[in-house]
């Protein structure tokens, strides 16, 4: 990685993130955009973690509740697997439509482990969208 | 001039840019081609999805298209008060409170109010009396599937492009409802 430049350093690192499966080709998609600089990248991914977390606690509360309104609890599950699927978090996504399944079946046992899933696939790729960022403002 | 059909400007347009050859890379001509049809254009986008509007909005903006966010239907319907500015619209599809369905059939009542009372006062505004408002709406749904297509169509939506959009997906697709449009005026 020495003899690299910050921006070559920057694409090594995510195409090791595609190359690993956390993330699919839709994020090559926002490299090509980052290329007119502006820090987009660092924004977009900044979005995707202030939103998801936002989600994924709304979530915990909501399958916490004795009477589960798994309603609510799939209109979530839609957004964060919306922005996922932009961003290109293949793994999140995925587990965004087991997590689907289990609430249109009313199952709150399946819910509760699809929820456990969502948030280890998504501090998994959190902890490498940080160096990731970090990365990228050093270009 | 004879009502264009989009099948046939669509089919124009891949003969054009050869879509169908899957070309991966972007072909320096073609971006600049594109380029000049969306320059300076304004172009809404709608969803309720803050990660979906800002990769959206990047896209359209990479080729000089001037844009603006709706993150609601209500939203989009008060920026899209006749007069407006704007060239092109893209709309979600599945958003809470209005769906982009029901903002398309409302966008479209109100553009069918102010045509019907253009034609009954021709003499009103003379230099734009063969204009009619019809604003291309473009439907971002993650399921392209027929039922979800002729929703499409049914509400008055002009087309559509499925999520996640790539950017040469996104482009082509504004390009061609501008295309017809410029085709219109002419």
């Amino acid at each position: 990685m020495a003899s690299m430049n910050p921006k070559e350093r920057r694409d090594a690192f995510a195409d090791s993130m595609i190359a690993e499966g956390l993330l699919d080709q839709q994020f090559n998609q926002l490299l090509m955009l980052e290329e007119d600089g502006g820090g987009f990248l660092v924004e977009v991914i900044k979005l995707f973690c202030d939103d998801s977390e936002r989600m994924i606690s709304e979530l915990s509360s909501l399958i916490d509740q004795p009477v589960v309104d798994f309603q609510k609890v799939g209109s979530f599950v839609h957004q964060l697997k919306g922005s996922s699927s932009s961003i290109g978090a293949h793994n999140i996504m995925v587990a965004c439509m087991h997590f689907r399944q289990f609430c249109e079946q009313n199952d709150k046992q399946g819910c509760f482990r699809a929820l456990n899933a969502v948030k280890n696939e998504y501090y998994r790729l959190q902890a490498k969208f940080n160096i990731l960022v970090q990365l990228s403002r050093e270009c | 001039m004879k009502p264009l059909r989009a099948s046939t400007v669509a089919a124009c347009f891949q003969e054009l840019l050869g879509i169908g050859k899957q070309q991966k890379k972007e072909i320096p001509n073609e971006s600049a081609f594109l380029r000049g049809l969306l320059i300076g254009k304004n172009i809404l986008v709608v969803d309720d999805n803050k990660v979906n509007l800002r990769i959206a909005a990047a896209a359209l903006k990479k080729y000089g298209a001037k844009v603006e966010c709706a993150d609601s239907g209500k939203e989009a319907l008060s920026l899209l008060q006749l007069p407006h500015k704007f060239d092109a619209c893209f709309m979600d599809v599945q958003m809470p409170e209005m769906d982009g369905f029901e903002a398309t059939r409302q966008i479209r009542l109100m553009e069918n109010k102010a045509n019907a009372s253009m034609a009954a006062n021709p003499n009103a505004s003379a230099a734009v009396s063969t204009y009619e408002w019809h604003l291309p709406i473009l439907a971002m749904t993650a399921d392209v599937i027929q039922a979800t297509y002729e929703e499409c169509m049914k509400c008055g939506m002009d087309g559509y492009v499925s999520k996640p959009f790539d950017e040469e997906m996104l482009y082509k697709a504004v390009a061609k409802f501008l295309v017809s449009k410029r085709i219109h005026e002419t």
